[in-house]
C-alpha cells in the first residue's frame, strides 16, 4: 500500500463550489468557471506516493500545486476527493484529529521559511514538539538533534534574523524533522534561495533522504530541481496533473507539447542515463560488434554526461553492462547526439487540441534558470 | 420629507433606561467608583514629592536615568503650580479609564481580527464612538451615573476605545500569513496560534494602541472636567472660561507633563513586554559605546531593584501619613445652625455663578454647614439637580436663557427666587471713548472702531438679537460688522484694547466682572431694542426646602446689587484661579455685617 494517496482531488474557490465540481466532472473548462466567478485551483488530481519516495509536483505559478499540497495535510479542505495517509482518510477527520496528524505524521517546510521571529533557532526547531506537549528538556534535545542533522550545530541560541536565507531554511527543515513525522511537505522550499545555496540544499536533502528515508512531497516550479530530486514527478498545468512519471519518462516521453516545451531547456545530459538511450544488443548487432575489446563499459545508471569522455577518445560505440558484467545494451555516438538534440526522440503520443505554448522567458524567467 | 423623530426616541429611550435599568447603572457606578477611588487614594496618599519620586523610579526602570530626572522635574513643576492633587485625580481617571478600555478593546480587536463580519460590524460603531461629540453622551452619562468622575470615565472609555480595538485588530492581521499557516501546519490549535504566535508578534502594534488609548484618555479629561470629573480638566476648563491665562497655561502644562510621562512610559513598556522589543533594546545597548558617562546614563535598575525602590518610598509615604494623621484629628466641629450637614453647591463657570456660589460657601461654612462646591456645565448641573445629586445652584437666568431646563425638569426643581435683576445685554465701550454714550451715537463712527463690533459665540442668543434687531433699529447694519468669536476671546480683545487705549466696542452683559475691573461705559438703548432683562434665580433640588429649610429661607431673601456683585466678581477675578473661596472671604470681610444680614440666625 502506498504511504500517501490522493484520489480525484478538487479544490474550487468561490460560490457554490460543489456545483462547480460537477460541471468540471462533466467536462467544463477552467475558463468557463472563471466567468462565473469561481476559481478551480485543482482539478481531478490523483496520485500515489510510496514510502521513502520524493514526489515532486512541478508547475508554474497558478497551476494549483501549492493548493494541492495544502489539501494533503488539511490546511485546505478538498472540495471533493480523498486524501489517504497509510490508508486513513484525512478528509473525514475532525479538526482535533487532523491537528494530531499534523503534529505527529505530516510536517511542512515553507517557501519563505516561516520561522517565528520571536523565538530562538532552538525554540523554532522545537515548535512542533512544544505544540504536541512534549516536556521542555526532551523537546529541546530532539530539536538540537534535528538542527545537527540540518547542519546547524552551534547556532541553537541564535535568532532567525541573524541567519542567512539558506541557514534559515535549514532551521525550517530541522523544525519539520524534529517532530519525527514521516511525511514532509515542502512548498517551494528552496525557491527563495540563490542558485548556489539552492543546489547545496538539494544535495543536503538527498543526503538526508538516504539516511532518513522520509516520504517527501516537494513542490517546485524549477524543472531542473524536479529532475534532480524527484523519484517521480507530476507536472501540473491549469489545476490538472498533465503528466506523472519518472524524470526520464518526462524527458523522453513528454505527454504533450506543454511538457515538451517545458523540458527544452533542461540539461538533458544530466538527467538521461546510458540505459535510457542504449539500443539492445540484438537490435544493433553491428554496433555491438564495433565495441573494441577491453574498452571501458558503463552501467545503465551512468548519466549521459559521463559518456562524453569515452566518445571523445574514440568514435567506437560504448557497451552498457549490468552488475554481473553482462552486456545489456550499446550506445553509439549517433544515439547520444540524438538524445541530446532538442526534440525528444519520440513524438508526443497525442497532440493536445490547443496550440503548444512555448514558455516566454520574460514572464516566467525562473522556470529556465539552471541550478 | 417626513420628519424622523430620532431625537425624541433617544430621549424616551434614555428615560426608559433610567427608570428600568437603574440597578445596572448603580452596579456599574459602584464598580467604577470603587476602582477610581482606590487608584486615587493610592496615588494621592503620598506627599507630592514622594509620589514624584516613585514615578521617577518607574521612569528609571523603564527608560534610564535622564528620563527619571526629567520625570521628577516635570512632576515637581506640577506640584509647584499647586495642581498636584488635581493631577493625581486626572492620572487616576486616565489609568482607570485606560485599564477598562483595554479590558474591552483587546478582546474585541482579537475577535475582529478573526472574523471579517465582526470587523465589519464593529467599524461603524467605532467610528461613531470616535467622532460623536462627547457632550452627546456626557449628559445621558450624568443622568445614569450622576455627576462626578463616572460620566467622565465613561466618556473617556468610549472615546479611547477605538484605537485600542483597531490597533489590536491591525496587529494581529498583519502577522505574516505564512507564520500562521506554519503554526497550523504543526497542529497548533486556534487558541494556541493566538497566544503563541499572533499575540506576541502583534504586541508592538497593540502596545502602540495602548499608548494611543492613554493619550486619548488624557485628552478627554478636559471634557470630562465639564461633567464634574474634577482634576486638571476642571482647572483647564475653568481657566479658559474665565480668561485666566496664567491658570490655563499652568493646568495645560500639567496635562502636558502627564501626557509626556505616560507616553514615554507606555512606549518603553511596549519594548519591555514584547520579545522582539527586548531583543532590539539589547542589540542597541550592545551597539552603544562603553563610555563611562553613557553607561551611567544608560544604566537601568533591574525590575527587583526598582520594585524595592518603589516599595521603600511607598512605605515612607505611609509612615508619614500615619504620623501626620495623629495631629489632624483636631479639625473644628461645626456647631451653629448647620450642625456639620453637607450641602452640595453646583455652579457652571459663569462669573456671577462663581461669585455667588463661593460667597454662599463662606456664609454656610460660618453657619456650621459643610458646603461642597462643584463646577459643572449647565446641562449636567441641571440634570444633577433634578436627580437630587446636587442641592442648589445660584445662576438660573430666567425666563429666557435657562428656561428650557426649567421646563424640562419643572417638577423636580425648586425655584428659590431671584436674587439679582434685571440683567441686561448691551454694547460697551471704554470710558475714554468720548462722544459715544448711546447706541445712536455709534452711527457714522465706524471708522473709529474699524467697522467692527467684537462679539461672542455666534450661537449665543444676544448675537442673534444684535444682528437681527439692535443694529437695524439704530441703522447700524451695513456700517458695522459683528465679529463672532468666543467670550474669552472677546474679553482678551477688550483687555488688549484697554491696555493700548484703543477704541473698541464689544458685546457685554450685566452683571459682569469686567464692569468691576475696567472703566467701561454701557451704551444706552433709548429704543429698548435689547428688550427686557432677565432675573437670576437660585434653584434647588425638589426637596431642598424640606432638607435645608434654613438655607432655603436665607436664599429666598438673598439679594445683591450690581455694584456689590461686580466688586465681588472683580475680587475673585483678581484673586486668581483656585483661590475663589479665599477671595470671597476677603470680600465678605470687607463688608462687615453682611453675613448676619444674608443668613440671620434665630428668628
Amino acid at each position: 500500500m502506498s504511504r500517501l494517496k490522493a484520489e480525484h482531488l478538487y479544490k474550487v474557490f468561490g460560490r457554490r463550489p460543489e456545483a462547480a465540481v460537477r460541471r468540471l466532472e462533466d467536462g467544463a473548462g477552467r475558463d468557463e468557471l472563471r466567468a462565473d466567478g469561481t476559481t478551480a485551483a485543482v482539478i481531478d488530481a490523483s496520485f500515489e506516493v510510496e514510502a521513502g519516495q520524493i514526489f515532486v509536483v512541478m508547475g508554474l505559478s497558478g497551476s494549483g500545486k501549492s493548493t494541492l499540497l495544502r489539501m494533503l495535510n488539511g490546511l485546505l479542505e478538498p472540495t471533493s476527493g480523498r486524501v489517504l495517509y497509510d490508508g486513513r482518510d484525512l478528509t473525514g477527520l475532525s479538526p482535533a484529529e487532523l491537528r494530531e496528524v499534523r503534529s505527529r505524521n505530516i510536517s511542512m517546510v515553507f517557501q519563505h521559511f516561516a520561522l517565528f521571529p520571536h523565538r530562538s533557532v532552538l525554540e523554532n526547531a522545537a515548535y512542533g514538539l512544544e505544540v504536541r506537549g512534549v516536556p521542555r528538556a526532551e523537546r529541546l534535545e530532539h530539536a538540537a538533534e534535528a538542527l545537527e542533522l540540518a547542519g546547524l550545530k552551534g547556532w541553537e541560541s541564535s535568532w532567525p534574523d541573524e541567519l542567512s536565507g539558506g541557514m534559515q531554511q535549514r532551521v525550517g527543515l530541522a523544525r519539520a524533522l524534529a517532530t519525527d513525522a514521516d511525511l514532509l511537505l515542502m512548498d517551494e522550499s528552496f525557491s527563495a534561495l540563490d542558485p548556489l545555496i539552492r543546489r547545496d540544499m538539494q544535495d543536503q536533502l538527498l543526503d538526508l533522504q538516504k539516511r532518513l528515508k522520509k516520504t517527501i512531497v516537494f513542490i517546485t516550479h524549477d524543472l531542473n530541481e524536479a529532475m534532480r530530486l524527484g523519484d517521480r514527478i507530476a507536472v501540473m498545468r491549469d489545476g490538472r496533473i498533465v503528466q506523472n512519471g519518472t524524470a526520464e519518462d518526462i524527458l523522453v516521453r513528454p505527454a504533450n507539447d506543454y511538457v515538451a516545451s517545458f523540458i527544452q531547456d533542461v540539461d538533458r545530459s544530466r538527467v538521461l542515463t546510458a540505459g535510457s538511450i542504449m539500443a539492445a544488443p540484438a537490435a544493433d548487432a553491428a554496433a555491438v560488434a564495433a565495441v573494441p575489446d577491453g574498452a571501458p563499459t558503463v552501467s545503465e545508471e551512468t548519466p549521459v554526461a559521463e559518456l562524453f569522455s569515452p566518445f571523445s577518445r574514440s568514435g567506437s560505440p560504448v557497451a552498457v553492462t549490468d552488475d554481473s558484467g553482462e552486456v545489456t545494451g550499446v550506445v553509439t555516438r549517433d544515439s547520444l547526439l540524438a538524445a541530446l538534440a532538442d526534440q525528444p526522440n519520440e513524438r508526443p503520443r497525442e497532440e493536445e487540441p490547443e496550440a503548444p505554448t512555448p514558455l516566454a522567458p520574460a514572464s516566467e524567467p525562473e522556470v529556465i534558470t539552471h541550478a | 420629507m417626513p420628519e424622523i423623530n430620532l431625537g425624541g426616541w433617544a430621549e424616551s429611550a434614555v428615560g426608559w433606561l433610567q427608570s428600568h435599568l437603574s440597578w445596572l447603572f448603580d452596579a456599574v457606578s459602584t464598580v467604577l467608583t470603587g476602582m477610581y477611588d482606590g487608584v486615587h487614594a493610592a496615588l494621592g496618599a503620598p506627599e507630592a514629592l514622594l509620589m514624584a519620586g516613585i514615578l521617577a523610579i518607574v521612569a528609571w526602570w523603564l527608560r534610564g536615568l535622564p528620563a527619571a530626572v526629567l520625570a521628577f522635574a516635570g512632576l515637581a513643576v506640577i506640584d509647584s503650580f499647586g495642581l498636584w492633587d488635581r493631577a493625581m485625580a486626572t492620572l487616576s481617571l486616565v489609568l482607570v479609564a485606560s485599564l477598562i478600555t483595554l479590558l474591552f478593546a483587546v478582546p474585541l480587536g482579537i475577535w475582529a481580527a478573526r472574523d471579517r463580519r465582526v470587523s465589519g460590524a464593529l467599524r461603524p460603531v467605532l467610528d461613531l464612538m470616535q467622532t460623536m461629540p462627547a457632550f452627546v453622551y456626557l449628559i445621558p452619562g450624568v443622568m445614569f451615573f450622576s455627576i462626578g468622575p463616572i460620566p467622565g470615565l465613561i466618556a473617556t472609555i468610549v472615546f479611547s476605545m477605538p484605537p485600542g480595538v483597531r490597533m489590536t485588530e491591525l496587529g494581529i492581521r498583519q502577522v505574516d500569513g505564512e507564520l500562521v499557516e506554519a503554526a497550523r501546519a504543526f497542529g497548533t490549535t486556534p487558541r494556541d496560534t493566538l497566544v503563541r504566535v499572533q499575540l506576541p508578534l502583534a504586541l508592538p502594534t497593540i502596545m502602540a494602541g495602548v499608548n494611543q488609548v492613554i493619550m486619548l484618555a488624557l485628552s478627554m479629561v478636559v471634557i470630562a472636567g465639564m461633567a464634574g470629573a474634577g482634576g486638571l480638566g476642571e482647572s483647564v476648563y475653568a481657566a479658559v472660561t474665565q480668561v485666566d491665562i496664567g491658570g490655563g497655561v499652568e493646568s495645560g502644562l500639567a496635562v502636558v507633563v502627564l501626557a509626556m510621562y505616560l507616553d514615554r512610559m507606555t512606549g518603553a513598556l511596549g519594548k519591555r513586554v514584547s520579545p522582539l522589543g527586548r531583543r532590539a533594546a539589547a542589540k542597541a545597548d550592545a551597539a552603544a559605546g562603553a563610555a563611562v558617562a553613557s553607561k551611567v546614563l544608560r544604566y537601568r535598575p533591574g525590575t527587583a531593584v526598582a520594585a524595592v525602590g518603589v516599595v521603600v518610598l511607598a512605605l515612607v509615604a505611609g509612615g508619614m501619613r500615619l504620623a501626620d494623621g495623629d495631629g489632624r484629628q483636631t479639625a473644628a466641629a461645626g456647631g451653629g445652625v448647620g450642625q456639620g450637614r453637607a450641602v452640595k453647591l453646583g455652579y457652571f463657570p459663569w462669573d456671577e455663578a462663581v461669585a455667588s456660589t463661593y460667597l454662599w460657601q463662606n456664609i454656610l461654612e460660618e453657619r456650621g454647614y459643610k458646603p461642597e462646591v462643584k463646577q459643572l456645565d449647565p446641562g449636567p448641573l441641571y440634570t444633577a439637580l433634578a436627580q437630587g445629586q446636587m442641592d442648589v445652584q445660584f445662576d438660573s437666568w430666567l425666563p429666557t436663557t435657562h428656561q428650557q431646563y426649567m421646563d424640562r425638569y419643572r417638577d423636580r426643581l425648586t425655584d428659590l427666587g431671584s436674587w439679582y435683576g434685571p440683567t441686561s445685554l448691551e454694547l460697551t465701550v471704554p470710558s475714554y471713548v468720548k462722544g459715544v454714550d448711546s447706541l445712536a451715537d455709534l452711527k457714522g463712527k465706524s471708522a473709529m472702531f474699524g467697522g467692527k463690533i467684537v462679539g461672542i459665540e455666534s450661537s449665543a442668543g444676544m448675537m442673534g438679537k444684535l444682528n437681527d434687531k439692535v443694529l437695524k433699529e439704530y441703522g447700524l447694519d451695513g456700517e458695522y460688522k459683528v465679529v463672532s468669536s468666543s467670550t474669552s476671546t472677546m474679553l482678551a480683545e477688550l483687555d488688549r484694547a484697554l491696555k493700548k487705549k484703543e477704541p473698541i466696542v464689544t458685546t457685554l452683559w450685566s452683571p459682569h466682572w469686567a464692569y468691576g475691573k475696567y472703566d467701561l461705559k454701557k451704551l444706552k438703548d433709548p429704543k429698548g431694542a435689547w428688550g427686557q432683562g432677565e432675573q437670576i434665580h437660585a434653584v434647588g433640588k425638589k426637596d431642598f426646602a424640606k432638607d435645608f429649610p434654613k438655607i432655603a429661607e436665607w436664599v429666598k431673601n438673598f439679594k445683591m446689587s450690581e455694584e456689590d456683585l461686580s466688586s465681588l466678581e472683580a475680587e475673585i477675578q483678581n484673586g486668581g484661579k483656585g483661590k475663589e473661596k479665599e477671595s470671597a472671604r476677603r470680600w465678605l470681610d470687607a463688608h462687615p455685617g453682611l453675613v448676619d444680614k444674608l443668613a440671620p440666625v434665630g428668628a
